[in-house]
């Protein structure tokens, strides 16, 4: 038999942010069903294990979601969060004594880079304000229409100027991560270490505009949670939310496909699954909202479908720029070791095995070749092995009680990431790079072979690697095969992302929100942000009511003419 | 830690915490016992090893990337009379099972091709081409078998095991139970050579009624044969793969208040006053609670987790004499652009849910189970099935190259000759030659990408499937029914206080019966003294008032 289904909220895509925002809804008392294409939820917060024994991750790896109200707002620990902090303290000091990799070996950082960046990442505030920080930069929703935007009300500029005055300046909103690292800091390796990670977090070094963005990705991951991963990796985090979601009430269904957002009288009314979806009955009714957790253009362009748009607005979306560098995840299986060159031994590093981040920092001209490179769509990579830049993980470091691999004598080292263009920029086609796929797992373990000096035949067992074209179709929703979809530079960061018209999450079209990486300040990365940016706007619209537990972001500017999502 | 200055991140899961149940084992059996138990209002946690639960539940990508499988249980052979269906609201998980009519095919090599549909003329239209008697056999004994099937061996695995004498005192109420006991008293192997004729269609019989580990010239199993042909015309397929089921199971114990921990591998179960107390995880956090149900097999539980010296000498004795599945398997999945086509005489044998070949006479078949008793696989004899699941399920395939995943199991030993690493990757190319003669699609060409698991490899996936025993233990007469795992056990309740045991190496077994895991969350509920919120089955109540009362 049959039956209509109806829920208050209907979510398309169940990665991270489709399934914390069904925890949040949920909570709050809604009901809510999100569907899922695949056989897991779960999206880029995946583990898979194609030999027995070793467990990859293909996508998300580390924990950038540690300031986020989330672990509070959803109690996360009650549904089993737990971490497996790195037994490697992460602390300045500490990453002060083992220096940054360069093609002559380590390079020292000095007092001034330290206390430059801990100045920086609000360290040395009283007390320290770096949770501040990094929520105002990423666990806020971007001011509504009616509100000019200035260096007064920007939540950043704001927590800079009340807790370290002395680095804020109207020209912070102006600068690159490097003009600020110049200012602030001493040694050029250091500097390239920090730009490095942050372009692979979403928002380049280089780009003009979003130094504060640049360098929040940045120390999210390398200060803020220590560069440590949860137990059972981003997938066991993952784990607490879906948990959290479906001790509330709410449905995950997997398997369940979604071909059509159905729009009635200019309304988002439902959704239509495919015909081949796990479940019989295949339209599901939204009372409130449906709300489109897969990528913007696909919810546009495929979902709802060009009839429902305007033409100048389907244009717009169409041009959304996804032009960033995209992520060749490789893991490599050995027989032992992975052993560092003696140059890269870092002091206080025991285990010889442990080579981890991004090599080779000598100077921004490395960077900026690699970035040429990668963001001027050259196809292939083009710079010889020497110079290519990479970042590697240690993944041997949570070995001992949440392992990754227990083959005895097999040794992981996973993942190991370069960046290149994205599919859609491949002169020879989409699937060009993965014709090659066994050239340029070469020429990538070539690159690894600067640092590590056991990377050769004999020891390796095998490279496996997914290339940007097959992420693209592992998880539809990283289009480009990338983490953060589309890059977060200033033309698309805050109000302007992805476009000023959906930059609070809302659509031209009633009754559809946006819940993704690539259409949703502030991009990818796991956050839980735009989930919680969400809320307030589906607390405007009247939509949803949560309880006592939730609080705003104390940067949040009501738009006019709707409901405060400050509890009164 | 992160650096000192930023302070505490975040809560985490509490170092120690205090719990009604504590289940072990996040397979079907211990989400089914968990399930049960949080919705009898109990405050349960499941704690399972992995990183994700299911046990052999496992849809994976093993063809990475952008290729899942289905790791063990392929074929539900019980979905029709599991409670657990009939108890939850499958339905708001959007699980559903299909049953596809075309269940097992065997190809020969001449091009001959024999198969058993569900239903069950048409499978005497196929078995006619060999034997009209045997059709016939076939036929009366089906439907002989299926009402035993119906009345009684489907119900009672969902009842506590009774003791033989008990069981021969309740079969003799009905002339159906009389039928039954005297196949008890049969082998496999003289069941099906007494009742059919045809060489060939021996072969399928036995292939099918022991594929699953049973010893077919072993008396006291007989009733096995009616059991796993009539169910093996009934398996049915999980929709989005076998791990569906244990989602949706996941999903009915943290709906029901029930909490799941992963990635925590319990190092030991917690020992107060010779009873147990609780568990401990790697990572040293502490579980404690009244009950500790283990879904793990005996030795894992009893000498591992407990620990031998905490044991009364006879249970310690009696866990170790446990013997593993006396045979494991090996698989090789394989991504295709088509699916096989098999070269044979009849076409719907391409539908068919499981095919089998590489077997052409019964001796051979046996032939070839001796060889792996003893350890070896004769390359230029033996014979396997397969199946072709993207061909049932849409969901399994996410990669540009489109295509089908498929895969070819054998039955294996656990040690070999010359040993896995070698042994596998010879016996991955001796497949693909054979596949390729019965299914001359299948080249290489056609072929994307391959993978093997050898029975070493099922048990670094699985650690408790030790010796790659995927039912945690032999099914012989002194490891069934009451005796599974011993006489104090298994009724789930052990002697050790406190510590129930409810995995596949408890009655009724292993092979996604949710037999253990039912009957563990009954007994846990009756000695807490918890009202139960589920009925038995209709079937059940119909066993239990013919036989029982």
């Amino acid at each position: 038999m049959i039956q209509e289904e109806r829920y208050d909220f209907v979510i398309v895509g169940g990665g991270p942010n489709g399934t914390a925002l069904a925890a949040y809804l949920a909570k709050s008392g809604a009901s809510v069903c999100v569907l899922e294409e695949r056989p897991e939820a779960g999206g880029a917060c995946e583990n898979t294990e194609p030999i027995p024994g070793v467990r990859i991750t293909p996508h998300a790896m580390y924990m950038y979601s540690g300031p986020s109200p989330g672990f509070e707002q959803l109690e996360l620990h009650k549904y089993g969060f737990r971490m497996d902090w790195s037994p490697q303290s992460e602390n300045l000091a500490d990453q002060q004594a083992r220096g940054v990799a360069t093609t002559e070996g380590m390079s020292p950082i000095t007092d001034k880079d330290a206390m430059g960046f801990a100045k920086l990442a609000g360290m040395l505030g009283n007390p320290p304000f770096i949770k501040d920080l990094l929520r105002a930069t990423f666990w806020c929703p971007p001011h509504p229409p009616e509100v000019e935007v200035t260096a007064e009300n920007i939540p950043y500029m704001q927590v800079y100027k009340q807790h370290q005055p002395d680095v804020w300046t109207e020209e912070l909103l102006d600068m690159t991560m490097f003009d600020l690292m110049d200012e602030h800091l001493e040694t050029e390796p250091f500097k390239v270490m920090h730009a490095m990670v942050a372009w692979y977090s979403g928002a380049a070094g280089h780009w003009e505009g979003v130094a504060i963005p640049a360098f929040a990705c940045d120390i999210t991951l390398t200060m803020y949670s220590g560069i440590s991963v949860p137990r059972g990796g981003m997938h066991g985090y993952f784990h607490s939310i879906i948990r959290c979601a479906l001790a509330h009430g709410a449905v995950v269904r997997t398997c369940c496909p979604v071909d059509e957002i159905i729009v009635e009288n200019g309304r988002a009314a439902g959704v239509r699954l495919r015909e081949t979806a796990t479940r019989d009955e295949k339209r599901i009714w939204a009372n409130k909202a449906v709300v489109s957790a897969v990528d913007v253009k696909q919810t546009f362009l495929k979902l709802v479908g060009p009839r429902h748009l305007g033409s100048s607005f389907r244009k717009k979306v169409d041009e959304i720029s996804v032009k960033g560098g995209s992520i060749w995840v490789s893991h490599l299986l050995t027989r032992e070791p992975l052993i560092p060159r003696p140059k890269f031994k870092a002091p206080g590093c025991e285990n010889p095995g442990e080579y981890g981040g991004p090599y080779p920092c000598d100077s921004r001209e490395i960077y900026f070749e690699h970035v040429a490179d990668v963001d001027g769509r050259r196809g292939d990579p083009t710079v010889p092995p020497e110079r290519l830049m990479w970042i590697a993980t240690q993944s041997t470091r949570f070995r001992e009680t949440d392992p990754q691999c227990t083959i005895p004598g097999v040794y992981l080292e996973s993942p190991y990431y370069v960046l290149v263009p994205p599919p859609e920029y491949q002169p020879d086609g989409p699937d060009a790079l993965d014709k090659k796929k066994e050239e340029i797992n070469a020429y990538m373990r070539k690159a690894f072979s600067q640092v590590i000096e056991n990377v050769d035949d004999d020891n390796l067992i095998m490279h496996l690697a997914n290339t940007p074209y097959e992420s693209e179709f592992r998880n539809t929703g990283l289009i480009g095969g990338t983490w953060c979809g589309t890059r977060h530079c200033d033309d698309q960061w805050a109000e302007n992302r992805p476009l000023s018209e959906l930059a609070r999450y809302r659509t031209p079209v009633e009754g559809l929100y946006l819940c993704n990486q690539t259409a949703c300040h502030p991009g990818g990365l796991c956050h839980m942000a735009i989930p919680y940016n969400l809320m307030h706007i589906l607390i405007e619209d009247g939509l949803v009511e949560p309880g006592k537990w939730w609080y705003p972001s104390p940067w949040y500017i009501p738009q006019d003419g709707k409901i405060s999502a400050i509890p009164r | 830690m992160p650096d000192p200055l930023i302070g505490k991140i975040f809560d985490e899961f509490p170092d120690e915490s205090e719990w009604d149940v504590i289940v072990i084992g996040g397979g079907p059996n211990g989400l089914i016992a968990a399930a049960y138990l949080a919705k009898a209002g109990l405050n349960v946690a499941l704690v399972e090893r992995r990183y994700e639960i299911g046990g052999g539940l496992a849809t994976e990508e093993v063809l990475f990337p952008g290729y899942y499988s289905n790791m063990h249980a392929v074929y539900h052979m019980m979905v029709d009379f599991m409670p657990v269906i009939q108890d939850f609201d499958m339905d708001r998980h959007a699980l559903m099972w299909t049953k596809p009519n075309a269940q097992t095919g065997m190809v020969f090599e001449d091009g001959k091709s024999l198969l058993l549909a569900r239903m069950v003329e048409d499978s005497k239209d196929s078995i006619t081409k060999f034997s009209y008697k045997d059709a016939v056999t076939f036929g009366k004994l089906t439907r002989r078998w299926r009402r035993i099937v119906d009345e009684i061996l489907g119900p009672a695995t969902y009842i506590p095991p009774m003791s033989p004498l008990d069981i021969t005192m309740a079969m003799q109420r009905t002339e159906l139970g009389q039928e039954m006991l005297e196949l008890v008293e049969q082998s496999p192997l003289e069941i099906i050579t007494n009742n059919f004729e045809d060489d060939r269609v021996r072969a399928l019989l036995l292939y099918t009624s022991c594929m699953w580990g049973l010893d077919p010239r072993e008396t006291g199993i007989g009733m096995f044969v009616a059991l796993l042909l009539q169910r093996g015309t009934n398996k049915c397929y999980c929709d989005g793969g076998s791990h569906k089921f244990a989602g949706a199971l996941a999903r009915e114990i943290v709906s029901n208040g029930g909490t799941i921990v992963d990635a925590a591998e319990v190092t030991n179960i917690l020992m107060e006053g010779g009873r147990a107390a609780g568990v401990q995880i790697a990572e040293g956090r502490i579980l404690r609670s009244k009950v500790v149900m283990s879904t793990l097999d005996p030795h894992t539980t009893f000498l591992d987790l407990v620990g031998a010296g905490n044991l009364p000498p006879d249970l310690k004795e009696s866990v170790e004499r446990w013997q593993y599945d006396k045979w494991s398997y090996y698989t090789l999945h394989v991504a295709t652009k088509e699916p096989p086509r098999y070269r044979c005489d009849d076409n719907w044998i391409n539908d068919a849910f499981m095919t089998i070949f590489g077997i052409e006479s019964l001796d051979q078949l046996l032939a070839h189970w001796d060889n792996v008793v003893a350890g070896k696989i004769d390359l230029n004899n033996f014979g396997g099935h397969a199946t072709c699941e993207s061909y049932f399920d849409p969901h399994l395939v996410h990669s540009p190259y489109g295509g089908h995943v498929s895969f070819f199991q054998v039955h294996a030993p656990y040690d070999i000759e010359g040993g896995w690493d070698e042994k596998g990757k010879e016996l991955e190319e001796t497949i693909l030659a054979k596949w390729q003669k019965a299914a001359p699609n299948m080249t290489r060409d056609n072929i994307i990408r391959t993978g093997h698991e050898t029975p070493v490899g099922i048990e670094l996936r699985f650690p408790n499937m030790r010796r790659g025993a995927i039912k945690h233990g032999d099914y012989k007469p002194i490891q069934l029914g009451c005796f599974r795992p011993n006489q104090d056990c298994s009724s789930t309740a052990t002697p050790i206080e406190g510590l129930y045991v409810c995995g596949a190496s408890t009655y009724p077994g292993g092979m996604v019966l949710g037999g253990p895991g039912y009957l563990g969350a009954n007994k846990v509920a009756e000695d807490l003294g918890v009202a139960k919120w589920w009925q038995p089955t209709r079937a059940m109540a119909h066993y239990v008032k013919t036989y029982l009362e």
